[in-house]
């Protein structure tokens, strides 16, 4: 019998801090000396900040050969006010390639709002990776989100992310190897040894000088980089921070702002289509684009493998709204469907679609159950990799029968042979990194991902890199 | 970390007092410097004088929110009470709420009147407060929340956030689901009126023996130290009393050490606020200092914000970040918040906001606020329940930049009026020496004990355009708008400028 939220509240203070010391990621290798890497590839990671409803993102279209998901998926969303449910004929099932779980036989479909990754699917580019989530579930927005970011379910004390494990043994301080579009790095990139780029837009990456006495910039800039260079100097670790992060954006100043006319003189059709779509993904997808381009290019100083951007406003507690435009979670997904599918096609145009993966996740699904115009927070969610992948579905449907839930939340399950077994975030984030950033099975384990000591059944135990999806 | 070395009569030195300036207020001018050493002399007494502030009954006006948000950023560049502001923007985080979810900037001005109202009062009281303040109701979906399907939102972040945290020191869960599931009860069927009065829809109110099959309305059946058996807070009966309930048995709530919960929770974030953020990890260190300010202010009994903030400002831990630069590994620094970087700056450099809009009077000309959303921190709009991240996470590419052009801004804001900065009227323009210059802008910016020499001399390279000349002649006004505006700003924008 699997453990309950509750059970392992009730316990966790005792496992707290046991097995994965802070230690175990305390000591990054020397730079590049396993010679791990993308090569030539990028690595794009979307979150979906709020917990995405997974059970209105892929949403059962039929019972299925053993079970009775759409039975189930009725019972819990309703039709009528407030209701949520997508009725079956409403659902986007792909014409030209199957959609089937893979634990059940089930047909699935698109949320109505996901037409443009129903569109990438049909083509073969959209790996779903179903009932992505770990032991344990927590349902706060805040320690379920460092959990996926920092691919530590057990909140043993670290602090950097999945990601940034990897960046930190391989890049060094005066490079930027990850670019994130928002106010502040990513979990995911968490990290001390090297810098991340974080801004809105590449044009914003200038520094501002007085334009009135332009001679005096070089003075002001050599000044501003011996205060970074010195505070670095320091040994004081907040005082190092505040140094690292003006030296990087210094160095960024100068290299990244000319993307932008770069991007805008050679490629104004797909800087319309960006804003044809006038979403702040959309905006945001274009400015990493910007840099993919500017690495194509062979721009100078422009090295950026790495990406993050945030989409927001997942926290739908309250008025989700019917599959239909001017509708939250519809307008939300159609958001994110629609900019994946310009950048996709962006991508492709410069001739690095089999380059790219854009990794989608959000910190929770939400509950199985409605309440009147909403759900609340819950458990174990889709996941999508869009991209050079081997596109389908991965990974089993959760039970969503009544009687299966915890508190109105589907469980965690590694029980073998189990059709709802689920999919531990490790496992996609080890494929990631062993077939995509070429990361060995063995550093993975030993120095990103450990494994959870436990029973096998409700713990991840056992590491399966190898899902398929790249 | 702090040992017992120092109480309410060690005596403060400038250092000190320029630290103490800098936490509890915008910036360390040099007359209130020596007014703390002079008059006050005792951490003690400078910590009464500072606290002693009479409440004001200041609420952002104005019609929308662009008005409520210059008003309220006005009022911090002009009061005579900054710890009150300082104490208004930690509670302002603390109960996190958007005017993008509330939508209603009037609610969300009447929130920021209460958080005043209550910034040094009892926690219990504020707490209470806050439960059925309009702008949280509608922000947590209180107003959403109906017997059929008892809505988690507030109810969760009450525990989470608001309260109790979820887990204690020791890493131990403070509650489970179920009690975030039976709280939701006693929250059901709270709404609005059109005069923002909250009021119990009895039709929406999930009634014990409505719904037996729901159990007792008992909370802290596994953690809290109530005993398996919990603690019900149905007794007082239903409606306002229940909810009144619910918060007399979270502020019984104990740790798995048996320590007040809540009372070492607020202390710990008072602490991590006011002195640094190695506050935010428990630690038997930090664990300690904590239990020694709520035992030495009685919060853990009385719930008074007063004596446990006296506490904290006469404690070693306070003073550990007050060390002359230059600094080193073991040198305790903390990332000032950007409200706190532009209104100390602006203070500091005596330049108002310009204009209707409040534009800042140079460079890009972008309106206070902007800057300040580029900074990443837009009052009214944290961007979620979480509030925003503090330390590190202020100072990014992003931040930096923003900061950067802020600091541009004011100091190439050229002209005659309260809106531009006039180096003339703060700088003795017979100074012709680099160095001397440059003590002086630093004493005038209140960061001349947090540069080191290394960092000084930078700041003469670069008035002396790395060594081609050796003195400067301020009565220039050219020299003054490249040269001594140029300083001001790179001292703004130094790494230095950025902590305290």
């Amino acid at each position: 019998m699997g453990i309950t939220r509750r059970q392992f509240l009730g316990r966790s203070g005792a496992a707290a801090g046991g097995f994965l010391g802070a230690s175990l990621f305390g000591s990054p290798f020397a730079a590049r000396a396993l010679a791990e890497s993308l090569g030539d590839r990028y690595l794009v990671v979307l979150f979906l900040d709020g917990g995405n409803d997974g059970l209105n993102t892929i949403i059962p279209a039929e019972n299925g050969s053993i079970g009775s998901f759409r039975t189930h998926y009725e019972a819990a969303r309703v039709s009528g006010g407030g209701g949520l449910r997508v009725a079956a004929n409403q659902l986007l099932t792909p014409s030209t390639v199957s959609m089937i779980d893979p634990g059940t036989g089930g047909q699935l479909g698109f949320h109505p709002g996901l037409q443009g990754l129903r569109n990438l699917y049909e083509q073969g580019h959209v790996a779903v990776v179903q009932n992505c989530g770990y032991p344990n579930a927590n349902l706060s927005h805040e320690e379920s989100r460092r959990i996926w970011e920092y691919a530590d379910p057990r909140r043993t004390g670290v602090t950097s992310g999945w990601i940034g494990r990897h960046l930190a043994a391989n890049f060094g301080p005066a490079e930027i190897p990850g670019v994130a579009v928002r106010g502040s790095v990513p979990g995911e990139f968490a990290q001390t040894a090297t810098s991340i780029l974080t801004i809105s837009s590449v044009s914003s990456a200038r520094f501002p000088f007085d334009s009135s006495y332009g001679s005096d910039s070089p003075f002001r800039r050599n000044a501003l980089m011996a205060l970074a260079e010195a505070a670095l100097a320091s040994g004081q670790p907040t005082l190092g921070q505040v140094g690292a992060a003006g030296r990087s954006t210094l160095l960024a100043s100068q290299s990244y702002p000319p993307l932008d006319d770069l991007y805008e003189d050679e490629r104004p059709s797909f800087d319309a289509m960006y804003d044809g779509l006038g979403t702040s993904t959309a905006h945001d997808l274009r400015e990493i684009a910007k840099v993919i381009y500017g690495v194509e290019s062979g721009v100078e100083n422009i090295e950026a493998r790495y990406f993050e951007l945030q989409s927001g406003g997942y926290d739908t507690h309250s008025d989700q709204g019917l599959p239909q435009p001017g509708n939250r979670h519809y307008d939300l997904h159609r958001q994110i469907g629609d900019a994946i599918e310009t950048f996709y096609a962006d991508c492709t145009d410069m001739g690095v679609a089999d380059k790219v993966c854009l990794v989608v996740w959000s910190e929770f699904s939400r509950r199985i159950l409605q309440n009147d115009s909403g759900t609340d927070h819950g458990t174990q969610g889709p996941m999508f990799v869009v991209g050079a992948v081997n596109g389908g579905v991965y990974g089993n449907h959760p039970d969503i029968d009544g009687d299966a839930l915890d508190d109105g939340n589907t469980r965690y399950s590694q029980e073998t042979g189990n059709p709802h077994r689920s999919t531990d975030i490790r496992d996609v984030y080890g494929t990631i990194l062993k077939h995509w950033v070429n990361v060995p099975h063995q550093t993975i384990l030993s120095s990103i991902l450990p494994r959870d000591a436990g029973d096998p059944a409700d713990f991840w135990t056992q590491e399966n890199f190898d899902i398929g999806f790249l | 970390m702090g040992g017992t070395m120092g109480d309410e009569n060690t005596v403060l030195t400038p250092a000190e007092a320029r630290h103490l300036l800098r936490r509890t207020g915008f910036g360390a001018p040099a007359d209130e410097v020596q007014r703390l050493l002079t008059k006050y002399g005792t951490r003690g007494r400078a910590a009464d004088f500072l606290l002693g502030f009479k409440l004001a009954s200041f609420r952002p006006g104005g019609r929308d929110l662009d008005d409520r948000q210059k008003s309220w950023l006005v009022y911090m560049l002009k009061t005579k009470s900054p710890l009150q502001e300082k104490l208004v923007l930690f509670w302002h985080d603390h109960f996190a709420t958007n005017n993008t979810t509330v939508g209603n900037s009037k609610r969300m001005a009447n929130q920021n009147g209460l958080l005043r109202q209550h910034c040094k009062g009892n926690f219990k009281t504020f707490v209470n407060a806050i439960n059925l303040d309009a702008a949280m109701m509608v922000f947590l979906d209180t107003v959403r929340n109906q017997k059929f399907q008892p809505n988690e939102n507030y109810p969760r972040e009450l525990l989470e956030l608001f309260t109790l945290g979820v887990l204690d020191s020791n890493g131990s869960p403070n509650y489970a689901q179920e009690d975030i599931v039976q709280i939701a009860r006693a929250f059901s069927g709270w709404r609005v009126d059109d005069r923002d009065q909250p009021f119990l829809n009895e039709g929406q109110h999930d009634y014990s023996e409505d719904y037996p099959e729901r159990g007792p309305k008992v909370i802290f059946q596994t953690y809290g130290g109530f005993g398996s058996a919990g603690r019900s807070f149905a007794g007082a009966g239903e409606g306002e009393p229940e909810i009144a309930a619910v918060i007399d048995v979270l502020f019984d709530h104990r740790d798995s050490d048996g320590k007040k919960t809540i009372a070492r929770r607020v202390a710990r974030r008072l602490l991590e606020y006011f002195a640094h953020g190695a506050f935010s990890v428990p630690s038997p260190a930090t664990t300690a200092v904590v239990d020694d300010v709520v035992a030495e202010s009685g919060f853990d009994q009385t719930w008074e914000l007063r004596p446990l903030l006296r506490a904290i400002f006469t404690s070693d831990a306070f003073f550990e970040t007050s060390s002359p630069a230059p600094d080193g590994p073991s040198t305790i620094r903390s990332v000032k918040w950007p409200v706190d970087y532009a209104v100390t700056a602006m203070r500091t450099l005596g330049i108002k906001p310009s204009g209707k809009d409040g534009r800042i009077d140079g460079g890009s000309r972008r309106r206070l606020i902007e800057h300040l959303v580029n900074m990443g921190q837009e009052v009214f709009e944290p961007p979620s329940v979480f509030g925003w991240d503090w330390e590190n996470s202020w100072l990014t590419s992003r931040t930096f930049l923003a900061r950067a052009t802020f600091a541009r801004d004011l100091t190439v804001a050229r002209g005659n009026g309260g809106t531009h900065f006039r180096p003339e009227r703060l700088v003795d323009l017979t100074l012709t020496d680099p160095a001397a210059i440059v003590d002086e802008v630093a004493g005038l910016l209140g960061v001349a004990d947090r540069i080191g020499p290394e960092e000084h001399d930078v700041f003469v390279d670069y008035l002396t355009n790395e060594g081609t000349r050796s003195s400067l002649d301020l009565q220039d006004e050219e020299i003054r708008e490249s040269k001594l505006a140029g300083l001001f700003a790179l001292i703004l924008q130094s790494p230095a400028f950025q902590l305290h």
